[in-house]
C-alpha cells in the first residue's frame, strides 16, 4: 500500500516526524504550534468530510465545542481519570450529533446550512447561560496526569494524526465511495435500495465524533476553554482552510490548515487587521484560483505531462 | 392586560425591523439560489452611516434634527446600494446558484468589511438623539412617538415590497426566476439583470432596517451580526424564498422574543426558538409556507 503510495508514505513520514519533534523538542511555542496545525486540520478535514455527501456543515464548530466541554466536565467536575475524560468527548459528540443528523438531515442544501449555524450559535449561548459549565469565562484545570505530563503533546499529535488517517481510509472504503455517490445524485444509490438518509446521518457522526475528539484533545492542551473559542467562525476557518488548500483531494484541507495556521502566527500582530487579511485571503483564492493550491499543483503537474506526451 | 398590551407593541416594533431584514434575505435567496452571509454588514453599514452623518449634521452643520436624519438615510441608502452593486458585479455574479461558494464569499467579505467597519468607526457604541421626541399612550401602555414612526415606515415599506412582487412586471419576473429561472429565461426574462435587481433590492432592504434601528438602539460595528442568526431562524420558520413567511417569521419570533425574555430570560427565548425550529423541521421541513423540495 505504502509502495504504491509514496505521497501517502510522505504524510506518515511527516507526522512521525511532528511526533517526535514534539517528544525532544525543548520549545514548547513552536510544540503548540505543531499541535494547533493538526488541530485546525482535523477540523478542515471533517469540515470537508461532510461536504462529501454535499453538505456544509457549519455544525464541525459546535461538535468541536462539544468534545472539548465533554472532556473538560469530565476531569474537572467528576475527576475522571486521562483516557476517559478524552473518551467521553468522541462519545458525547456522536450522541449528539446522531440526534441532531437524525433531525436535520432530512433537510439539505440551505436549510442544512442555516440550521447548523443556528445551532452552533445556539450551544454556544447555552455554555455561556450555564452556571454549571462556567458561564462566560468557560473552564479551567483540564491537565494530563503528571506522568504524562512530559508526553502530552506527543500524544495529542499521535490522536490527531491517527483521526486525519482514519478519515483518509473511510473516504477511500466502500463507504467513502458511496457518499459520494449520494453528492453526485441521491436517487441513484438510493434506486439500489440503499438506505440515503442513514447513510447521510453515518457520515455525520463520523466527522462529528472525530471533531469531538480533537476537541477533547484541545481541552487539555489549552487546560482553559471559553464559548468564545467555539463561535461559527472555527467552522469558517476551516472552510478556508478547506477552499486554499483545494477540495478535491483529502491532503487539501491539510495543507491548507498548514499554511494558514503558520501564517496566522505572524498576523496576530496586525490586530483589527487580520480579519481583512483572512477575508481577503478567501475571496482572492474563491475568485482567482478556485482549484486551491493542490489545484495548482495539479494544473502543474498536468501541463507537465501534456509537454512530454509527444516523446 | 397593560402589560400585554406594552409587550404586543415591542413584539410589533421588533418584528417590522426583523422583517424588513429577513425580507431582504429570502428575496435574495429566492431569486439567486444564495445565501448571504454578508447581509448583516449592509445593515451595519446603513447604521453607521446614519449615525456618523447625523453626528456631523446636527453637531457640525447645525442642521435641523429630522432633516440630517432625512439627509442621513438617503446616503445611507445610496451607499449601501453601491456596496452592493459592486460586490454583486466583483463577486456574487459569479457563484449564482452555488451555494458553497457563494457562502464562502459571502464570509470572505463579512471579515472583510467588518474589519474595515472596526477600524473606521473603532469599537464604542454611539447613539444619535431622538429625531421624533414623545410619547404616546395606547389601550394604557405607553410607546416612544419615535418607536411608533419606525413600526409604521417599516410597514409601509413591507407593503411596498409586497405591491413590488406581486403586482409589478418587475415582480414578476423575480418570482418567474425564483420558481424557475430556465422556464423564465425561456419566456425571454434577463436571468443575470434580475437577479442584480433582486440582490439591490435585497440589500436596500436591509439599509432601511440598519437607518430605521439606528434610531432606537446604539450602533456598534457588529449590530449587524445579532441579526442574521434569528433572520436565519426567520426565514427557516417561514420558508426560503417566501415573502409572506418572511413576514409571519419575523412576527412570530419578535413574538417569542419580548414575551419569552419578559417572562422568563432572553436566552430562554432564544433556546425556545430553536426548539420551535427543531420541531418545525421534522413535521414540516420546507417552513410554515415554503414549497416542497424535490
Amino acid at each position: 500500500m505504502l509502495r504504491s503510495n509514496p505521497g501517502l508514505a510522505l504524510c506518515i513520514l511527516i507526522a512521525l516526524a511532528a511526533i517526535c519533534f514534539a517528544l525532544f523538542s525543548g520549545d514548547p511555542y513552536y510544540v503548540q504550534v505543531v499541535i494547533w496545525v493538526f488541530a485546525n486540520a482535523v477540523l478542515a478535514v471533517t469540515l470537508r468530510f461532510v461536504l462529501l455527501i454535499g453538505e456544509l456543515n457549519i455544525a464541525t464548530a459546535a461538535f468541536f465545542g462539544i468534545g472539548a466541554y465533554a472532556t473538560a466536565v469530565a476531569s474537572t467536575i467528576y475527576d475522571l481519570p486521562f483516557f476517559i475524560s478524552l473518551l467521553a468527548a468522541p462519545v458525547i459528540a456522536g450522541l449528539v450529533s446522531a440526534l441532531f443528523g437524525w433531525i436535520t438531515l432530512r433537510t439539505k442544501g440551505p436549510y442544512f446550512l442555516l440550521i447548523s449555524f443556528a445551532f452552533t450559535e445556539i450551544v454556544r449561548l447555552f455554555y455561556t447561560k450555564s452556571e454549571f459549565l462556567g458561564g462566560n469565562s468557560g473552564m479551567i484545570g483540564m491537565f494530563p496526569p503528571m506522568v504524562l505530563n512530559d508526553y502530552y503533546p506527543a500524544i495529542a499529535i499521535t490522536l490527531l494524526a491517527a483521526i486525519l488517517f482514519g478519515l483518509y481510509l473511510t473516504e477511500r472504503s466502500n463507504l467513502g465511495r458511496v457518499f459520494k455517490a449520494i453528492q453526485n445524485n441521491e436517487d441513484i444509490p438510493r434506486s439500489v435500495g440503499l438506505n440515503v438518509i442513514g447513510l447521510k446521518i453515518l457520515c455525520f457522526v463520523i466527522a462529528s465524533t472525530a471533531v469531538g475528539l480533537a476537541g477533547g484533545v484541545h481541552a487539555y492542551t489549552n487546560s482553559v476553554i471559553a464559548p468564545a473559542d467555539f463561535t461559527f467562525f472555527v467552522a469558517v476557518l476551516a472552510l478556508a482552510y478547506v477552499k486554499i488548500g483545494g477540495e478535491g483531494h483529502i491532503i487539501g484541507p491539510i495543507i491548507g490548515a498548514a499554511t494558514l495556521t503558520l501564517a496566522g502566527q505572524f498576523l496576530h500582530s496586525f490586530g483589527p487587521y487580520e480579519n481583512i487579511f483572512y477575508g481577503a485571503i478567501i475571496i482572492g483564492v474563491l475568485l482567482l484560483m478556485p482549484g486551491g493550491i493542490i489545484g495548482l499543483g495539479k494544473g502543474f503537474i498536468g501541463s507537465s505531462t501534456v509537454r512530454r506526451d509527444p516523446h | 392586560m397593560e402589560l400585554q398590551v406594552q409587550l404586543l407593541m415591542n413584539t410589533l416594533q421588533i418584528g417590522s425591523v426583523y422583517v424588513l431584514f429577513a425580507l431582504g434575505l429570502t428575496l435574495i435567496f429566492g431569486v439567486m439560489k444564495i445565501v448571504n452571509f454578508a447581509h448583516g454588514t449592509f445593515f451595519t453599514a446603513a447604521a453607521l452611516i446614519v449615525s456618523s452623518v447625523m453626528i456631523w449634521g446636527v453637531g457640525t452643520m447645525g442642521l435641523s434634527i429630522w432633516f440630517s436624519y432625512l439627509l442621513a438615510f438617503f446616503l445611507a441608502l445610496v451607499v449601501v446600494c453601491l456596496i452592493g452593486f459592486v460586490v454583486y458585479i466583483f463577486g456574487f455574479q459569479y457563484f449564482l446558484k452555488d451555494l458553497n461558494g457563494s457562502f464562502i464569499l459571502s464570509i470572505g467579505l463579512l471579515l472583510l468589511l467588518n474589519g474595515t467597519f472596526l477600524i473606521l468607526y473603532g469599537g464604542v457604541p454611539r447613539s444619535i438623539p431622538d429625531v421624533i421626541p414623545g410619547n404616546v399612550s395606547f389601550l394604557g401602555a405607553s410607546l416612544t412617538l419615535q418607536r411608533l414612526v419606525l413600526m409604521i415606515v417599516a410597514s409601509v415599506i413591507t407593503l411596498g415590497l409586497y405591491i413590488l412582487v406581486h403586482r409589478t412586471k418587475l415582480g414578476l419576473s423575480l418570482r418567474a426566476v425564483a420558481e424557475d429561472q430556465e422556464a423564465a429565461m425561456l419566456q425571454g426574462i434577463p436571468f443575470r439583470r434580475v437577479a442584480l435587481y433582486g440582490f439591490l433590492i435585497g440589500a436596500t432592504l436591509a439599509a432601511c432596517a440598519g437607518a430605521l434601528m439606528a434610531t432606537v438602539t446604539p450602533v456598534t460595528t457588529v449590530i449587524g451580526d445579532d441579526f442574521l442568526v434569528k433572520a436565519f431562524i426567520i426565514i427557516i420558520i417561514g420558508g426560503l424564498g417566501s415573502v409572506l413567511g418572511a413576514i409571519l417569521g419575523g412576527l412570530l419570533i419578535a413574538l417569542i422574543e419580548s414575551f419569552g425574555g419578559y417572562y422568563f430570560d432572553p436566552s430562554t427565548a432564544t433556546l425556545a426558538m430553536f426548539v420551535l425550529v427543531v420541531v418545525l423541521l421534522i413535521v414540516r421541513p420546507q417552513g410554515i409556507l415554503g414549497h416542497a423540495e424535490k
